[in-house]
């Protein structure tokens, strides 16, 4: 594996990552699992469940992740280099020009059409977790009720999480 | 200078060990650090900045990181704050896929990542139904939505182009509505 493709494939994946982590997810899907081969259904999954409970940005962690898997520790380096640089030369160019481009007609006009497709990217993200990850009635359950929980109370994100998967050890089959 | 430099890489390297779960998650770390006990920012624009970062693309931490780094220090400070913010990531992560790559052949190993999953459907599930309710969502909005869908579950078009496409739209349709009310 070339390391450059690794760098070119990750700065395509941060350029179009608007609206954060979960959005991302069917992009990263489609690209390293179903085009590129880089990595498995299962490791995908297995990536995204260390990488919620672990420190730092979903995104980061993910790029680690699959650029470990291809290149070890120079890939992985190479990866989140690759996913970090548009929004550093992005905002670089804005901490320069005082924002001039972020609040132009054409650019806010571009942001509101991604808006409405972020939301779609969601429901994709919850599709594929459920479809790849679930293979029994039980999970589905828990992440239903587990949503009622979450909306109602409010819970610590991570240590919601890390009950979540406490459960599953007893109850999934 | 070195510094500087040295302290925006370690005020960032705390933020990027210390905030779990990601994006949101962030936010009440970074604000105490970069806000109240660093003085970085002020209260308003650490909310402007926060406002920037989602509509460009990539992480908030990293952009925050990069604004905050040009500011003080130049390219060179954008740089040792980014590398900053990563680096904790980039170390537990390359540390948990040397050592721990078999693990889920352990089965309950296996149903504790699966049942994270099911609490990770759940997040994502809320926070959709939030951005939903926090946008203005007129028939442009709809209209977008709803292709977007059919791209992505039946026409399987890559998602990148999916982005891109409604980012098109929203500039054939959408400019002039935001020519007539410009900003400030």
């Amino acid at each position: 594996m070339h390391l450059i493709n690794v760098f070119l494939e990750f700065f395509k994946i941060g350029a179009v990552t608007f609206g954060g982590g979960p959005a991302m997810l069917p992009i990263l899907k489609r690209e390293l699992v179903t085009n590129l081969h880089w990595v498995t259904m299962k490791q995908f999954l297995y990536f995204i469940s260390v990488s919620q409970v672990t420190p730092g940005p979903i995104s980061v962690n993910m790029a680690t992740f699959v650029g470990y898997e291809v290149g070890g520790v120079f890939g992985a380096i190479t990866a989140t280099t690759g996913v970090a640089m548009p929004s550093f030369v992005i905002i670089s160019v804005i901490a320069v020009s005082l924002k001039k481009i972020s609040s132009s007609a054409v650019y806010r006009a571009f942001i509101a059409g991604i808006k409405p497709v972020i939301v779609a990217l969601l429901i994709g993200a919850i599709y594929l977790i459920a479809k790849g990850g679930f293979h029994t009635a039980i999970p589905f359950v828990m992440a239903i009720i587990a949503f009622f929980v979450f909306t109602k109370f409010k819970i610590n994100a991570f240590l919601f999480l890390i009950a979540m998967g406490t459960i599953g050890i007893f109850l999934i089959r | 200078m070195i510094k500087k430099l040295l302290k925006l890489l370690g005020t960032f390297f705390y933020i990027g060990l210390f905030t779990l779960g990601g994006g949101y998650a962030m936010i009440p770390l970074m604000k105490q650090e970069l806000v109240e006990k660093h003085r970085y920012f002020s209260s308003e624009d650490f909310y402007e900045m926060f406002a920037i970062s989602q509509v460009t693309p990539g992480p908030i931490a990293v952009n925050m990181a990069t604004f905050i780094g040009y500011r003080e220090a130049g390219i060179l400070g954008a740089v040792f704050s980014t590398v900053g913010v990563m680096l904790p990531s980039l170390i537990i992560i390359t540390l948990i896929s040397l050592f721990f790559t078999n693990i889920t052949k352990n089965i309950f190993v296996h149903r504790f990542f699966i049942g994270i999953l099911t609490g990770v459907v759940a997040e994502i599930a809320f926070v959709t139904i939030d951005v939903w309710k926090k946008s203005t969502v007129d028939f442009f909005y709809y209209t977008v939505f709803a292709l977007s869908l059919i791209e992505i579950f039946i026409l399987k078009i890559n998602p990148i182009y999916v982005i891109l496409i409604g980012g098109a739209l929203g500039i054939i349709f959408k400019t002039k509505e935001f020519l007539k009310n410009a900003p400030h």
